[in-house]
């Protein structure tokens, strides 16, 4: 077959990948085409309808497992690639810079690395619970996705017990810590796990009290709820009338998530890494893909309690009247437009594309004219996705939403990593002391004196 | 396969790890305690255990294994085990000549190098009663306060490394890299300067070196105030370092230690002042003490002798005198017969060398004393009774360089 | 300010805003190999033998740094300035080949090492005829070296040199266009002369097919050197003696019972012996 061979051998890398793809995608629209005129795709489509709504409850769960690994992987990339680069920055460094651009697929390639590692269970550890470990630790961290409101009516499920049900839940870190610690048969592990299991017991308690002046002022423990009664300017957020509440659960959210200065569980100058020492490849991987994440959702519940959620900081509707635009949805009927959708996409898009591609060419010597026609796609591509990102960020509030609570949780990401970069660690004493002497002490104080005023403002609105 | 020894087990044997008692991961060993030490720190009672913070680890400061016997978090007992850098160079020295000492010494102290280096040369001035010009001891003196100077910054950063901080490391090392590139052009290299000669220096100061030099000395105390900035006033740092390892006077004397460990326990005893050398009286210094003894206070006491350190290249700079860099003396040297001891200051304590030559052109001995190696002996008084992570923070206020511990 | 650092995480808040100020300042990395670190001219950096203006090198090895290197890790030979003496330093343990030599080494006395058979004194006798015949004239030196080569049956140094003071072209340039070209050779024992008698007499005992197979295995005629130098086809003279067999040469001895087979496998296994002592 050196027909066939010689050919393909000249192929470079790139090409033997998208060569059989492009093949593939024509098949397939050939396919399609021909199945549509012969009535078989509508058939076909039916039957797997069929299929789907007599095994739902399988495929429910497919689905949530894939949003889930959806939603938490790239976070977690991207809160490494933030970390790294962070705290670079901080120490006056640049951090990584060569992978992608700016580095960042170096986090993407670090996933892979911990795949592609040596999965080994050590001499005298027990296996079945070595194994399960990472598996309870990312799964306390992951479960608490269901009740956290992204963007209005983007949440899991809006249960009325929500507050309740995280708090719960994000519990369990405890027991994967400690059964991988223990399991390891290792000193350094043992000790810690024992270290981080006193850590998260200790501090559960000011992180649960804190936010029950949050839950007297809003009257309900349903996160989206809390949210919606933030709505309006900035200084509608809880964390104007309870700072002190702020500051207990913001400390209590760093010593939950393991992170400095609270982070002696996984201290690398004192006992190397802790609980996680025996750990290697993907289990080591689910250890820390659940701390980021845990980071990620402790930053998001500090913004849903405190910050307002997804509320933007000012109202945009005074302003819109101001300006008499009123309700601004620009919609584009696309249904309407018929046959000419598709001479826009055959025509409108190449025409643009030669648009911006000629005065490149023209403008810059040192160009050939193909290279000035991709560089002009790609730029195409950019304009159209911005595009795309403004018309749906002013005609759906779910959009709107989104972007401010990503904004707002990675701000606090921000200063989580920050506080990393800059602080010492506690010591496992002094951390004890702290949360029960102080911490505690203090959230309880908050508690009686949010119950006080709201009793005094109830007498005064009476009278 | 059984051979007269016992049975012997082929690593292919895919059985050979199923059956390994876990009782070999035990740091106790299988034969009874052969002193009464061993027999009391193998004796556990009940809720101890031995923890191996081993000869790889993250916070020892080079190969340094340390068993400790913890109950709990808590350290009661603790053994350490040296020789892990041993490399002999002392019986090195004795096969070579008195100039080969030079460069076999350097790597006793790697990261302050020039006063490892002052060991077999001061000794064999010593011996040979040799003037060196003056040109020579200013230079070696500022060459000495530089390396002190990138020796303690490099302590600001480890100690806080151990404590936690990733940040205050790096400022560390940007400025020992500024250090230590000015050093390169003096002296050629960046860290094992095999600069200093038996009677003088190697060369001269050069414009580059004194360029760098002013750039450096322009920024060198607002460079200081900001780094430990970060550190001085932190409430966590603060508290992890206060009160820790106290060494009192008594206990340091008992046991030989010297330097910035001495004097933050209120001793105020330096060997620049006590046993002057070089040109070192000509200089005007202070010696900081501090009283408390505490890891506080040797961490501040060590930012303090940074600044001393200013002064004196500060001073140094101004009356550097012309004239020659090396005294005359012939090439191959024949010490006559005799006995020198000499000591120096080094950012760790005193740091000294005890020689004795036979009238060959090899030393007969050099026998050194590396303040690290006494400084270890504290370790054994000021662990127990703290926590594991105290006990890591205690060894890096310390400061042991385990080059010399272990030669 | 006094009483502000009396607030509990006060000094951490400072702390924390330095470190941001340090994160908004311009960071230190060198972006290397885009950029290169500022390396003072007086790094030792690494140690390379340094060359004069002429293209000499300026190592004269006298075996100060050899004999003050505390580790004992420099290796040099040389020969002293009359060619009397070849010494040898360096830590003969470090090579298997050298180890029973060791203690003739560190002697000073002359060493039968077949590296050293390039300083060896040469008769410049035929060399002074082949440079007269050229007319000293330095740009014929290619054929100069040839010839010499022809003579020798490889360059010796001393030949090199005597060139070099004869013609007045710098030794290294010399060495430079005896280097360039793969048939020159510098060490002996490299280039194998096969010699072939013509007469009648052989010719009839079977030197012709003899002849074709040399001709076919090596790729040359008689008078020629193949393109590797490493065989010398040249013309021997029996005598008429021959013994019944044709009178085939090898380095000047004869060898019995040559026939074309025999002759073929020995031109390959000359040549395969210098391409192996070349790539040794």
């Amino acid at each position: 077959m050196s027909v066939i061979s010689r050919p393909w051998n000249r192929l470079s890398l790139a090409g033997k990948i998208i060569l059989p793809l492009f093949l593939l995608l024509i098949a397939l629209t050939v396919l399609l085409l021909a199945g549509w005129q012969l009535g078989l795709i509508p058939a076909v489509i039916e039957l797997l309808a069929e299929v789907v709504r007599s095994n739902i409850d399988i495929f429910r769960f497919i689905l949530t497992a894939t949003l889930t690994l959806l939603i938490t992987i790239p976070v977690a990339f991207v809160i490494i690639y933030m970390e790294m680069k962070v705290i670079a920055f901080l120490a006056g460094r640049i951090g990584p810079n060569r992978v992608g651009p700016w580095g960042t697929l170096s986090s993407v390639f670090h996933g892979f690395k911990v795949l592609a590692k040596e999965d080994f269970t050590p001499t005298g550890a027990d296996a079945a619970v070595f194994t399960v470990a990472p598996i309870i630790t990312y799964l306390s961290s992951v479960l608490t996705l269901l009740v956290i409101p992204f963007a209005p009516g983007l949440v899991g499920l809006d249960m009325n017990i929500g507050l309740l049900y995280f708090f719960a839940v994000s519990g369990l870190t405890v027991v994967g810590l400690l059964t991988a610690g223990w399991s390891s048969f290792n000193k350094y592990s043992l000790l810690g796990g024992l270290r981080a299991a006193a850590q998260i017991v200790s501090y559960e308690l000011p992180l649960l009290l804190a936010p029950v002046g949050i839950i007297m002022l809003a009257g309900t423990l349903s996160l989206n709820q809390i949210v919606i009664q933030q709505s309006g300017w900035f200084w509608d957020w809880y964390v104007f009338q309870q700072p002190i509440a702020f500051i207990v659960f913001f400390i209590a959210a760093a010593a939950e998530g393991n992170r400095t200065p609270f982070d002696l569980t996984e201290a690398d100058s004192e006992i190397v890494a802790g609980f996680a020492t025996e750990y290697s490849g993907m289990r080591f991987g689910f250890f820390f893909f659940a701390e980021y994440v845990n980071v990620f959702i402790l930053s998001a519940l500090t913004v849903v309690l405190f910050f307002g959620g997804w509320n933007a900081p000012i109202d945009p509707r005074p302003i819109l009247e101001f300006f008499r635009i009123g309700s601004l949805t620009p919609a584009i009927d696309v249904s309407s437009m018929g046959i000419w959708l598709l001479w826009v996409l055959a025509i409108g898009v190449p025409l643009l594309v030669l648009l911006i591609a000629l005065p490149l060419w023209l403008l810059k010597s040192g160009w050939s004219f193909l290279k000035s026609l991709v560089v002009a796609f790609v730029l195409f591509n950019v304009m159209a996705i911005a595009a795309v990102t403004i018309w749906a960020f002013l005609s759906f509030e779910v959009v709107v939403g989104l972007f401010w609570f990503i904004v707002k949780t990675f701000t606090f990401v921000f200063i989580f990593v920050w506080m990393r970069g800059t602080l010492p660690r506690v010591r496992i004493d002094q951390l004890m002391g702290f949360a029960w002497k102080w911490l505690v002490e203090i959230a309880l104080l908050n508690v009686f004196v949010t119950a006080g005023a709201i009793l005094l403002v109830q007498e005064l609105a009476r009278q | 396969m059984t051979t007269d020894r016992g049975t012997v087990r082929s690593l292919d044997d895919p059985n050979i790890w199923v059956d390994t008692p876990a009782t070999i991961f035990d740091a106790v060993p299988p034969y009874p305690p052969r002193t009464e030490r061993e027999a009391e720190f193998y004796h556990l009672r009940d809720g101890e255990m031995l923890l191996n913070l081993g000869p790889q680890h993250p916070s020892t400061h080079g190969v340094l294994r340390i068993v400790l016997k913890v109950d709990g978090e808590r350290v009661t007992d603790l053994d350490p085990v040296l020789g892990y850098l041993h490399r002999g160079v002392e019986k090195i020295c004795e096969n070579g000549d008195w100039h080969h000492a030079i460069s076999n010494c350097d790597p006793l102290e790697y990261v302050a190098s020039m006063f490892s280096e002052a060991m077999p040369v001061l000794s064999a001035e010593k011996l040979l009663d040799l003037q060196i010009p003056r040109r020579a001891e200013y230079i070696r003196v500022l060459c000495w306060e530089l390396n002190r100077i990138a020796s303690h910054g490099l302590f600001i950063g480890w100690l806080a490394l151990d404590l936690g901080g990733l940040t205050p490391l790096l400022y560390g090392f940007i400025e020992r890299d500024r250090i230590v590139e000015m050093l390169a052009s003096l002296t050629g290299q960046r860290m094992l300067f095999n600069y200093l000669r038996i009677g003088g220096v190697n060369r001269d100061l050069n414009h580059d070196f004194l360029s760098r030099l002013g750039d450096w000395m322009s920024k060198a105390a607002v460079e200081l105030e900001n780094e430990t900035r970060l550190l001085n006033e932190n409430e966590i740092f603060v508290r992890r370092t206060k009160g820790m390892g106290v060494l009192d006077r008594d206990t340091a004397l008992r046991l030989c230690v010297t330097g910035p460990n001495l004097r933050a326990a209120g001793v105020p005893y330096d060997v620049r002042r006590a046993h002057p050398y070089s040109v070192y009286p000509e200089l005007d210094f202070d010696i900081p003490t501090r009283d408390t003894g505490d890891s506080y206070a040797r961490y501040l006491l060590r930012v303090d002798e940074i600044r001393e350190s200013i002064r004196i290249i500060d001073q140094v700079l101004h009356e550097m005198p012309d004239g020659p860099i090396m005294a005359k003396i012939p090439r191959m040297i024949r010490i006559p017969p005799g006995r020198a001891f000499i000591s120096v200051e080094s950012p760790r304590g005193q740091y000294s060398c005890y020689a004795m030559s036979d009238g060959s052109d090899q030393p007969f001995r050099l026998r050194i004393h590396d303040p690290s190696y006494f400084t270890l002996q504290a370790v054994g008084h000021l662990m127990p009774g703290n926590l594991i992570a105290d006990s890591m923070a205690i060894m890096a206020s310390l400061d042991p360089v385990m080059g010399g511990v272990d030669k | 300010m006094g009483l502000m650092s009396k607030v509990p995480g006060w000094g951490m808040a400072m702390g924390m805003v330095y470190t941001f100020k340090r994160f908004v300042q311009p960071k230190v990395t060198i972006q290397y190999p885009e950029e290169r670190q500022d390396i003072s001219p007086h790094h030792r950096g690494r140690l390379v033998l340094l060359y004069d203006e002429a293209g000499n090198l300026k190592c004269e090895t006298c075996f100060q740094c050899a004999m003050a290197c505390p580790i004992e890790i420099i290796d040099m030979g040389g020969v002293d300035t009359k060619n009397r003496m070849h010494v040898h330093w360096g830590p003969p343990e470090q090579y298997a080949e050298r180890r029973e030599e060791s203690a003739l080494r560190r002697s000073g006395r002359p060493v039968s090492d077949k590296a050293f058979a390039a300083w060896l004194p040469i008769d410049l006798g035929p060399l002074e005829r082949i440079l007269v015949a050229n007319d000293y004239d330095p740009r014929r030196l290619l054929t100069v070296l040839e010839q010499s080569q022809a003579t020798y049956g490889y360059l010796p140094v001393a030949a090199l040199q005597h060139i070099s003071h004869s013609t007045g072209a710098w030794y290294s340039e010399i060495y430079g266009i005896a280097t360039s070209y793969p048939h020159l050779v510098f060490e002996p024992g490299r280039v194998a002369e096969i010699g072939l008698c013509r007469c009648a007499a052989c010719s009839l005992a079977g030197g012709g097919k003899v002849r074709d197979a040399l001709v076919e295995a090596l790729g040359i005629d008689v008078g020629g050197v193949t393109p590797d130098g490493s065989v010398r086809f040249s013309a021997a003279d029996c005598g008429g003696d021959n013994g019944g067999q044709p009178l085939v040469t090898l380095d000047g001895q004869r060898q019995p019972g040559m026939t074309p087979d025999k002759a073929r496998d020995l031109a390959q296994k000359l040549r395969a012996k210098s391409a192996k002592a070349a790539n040794a």
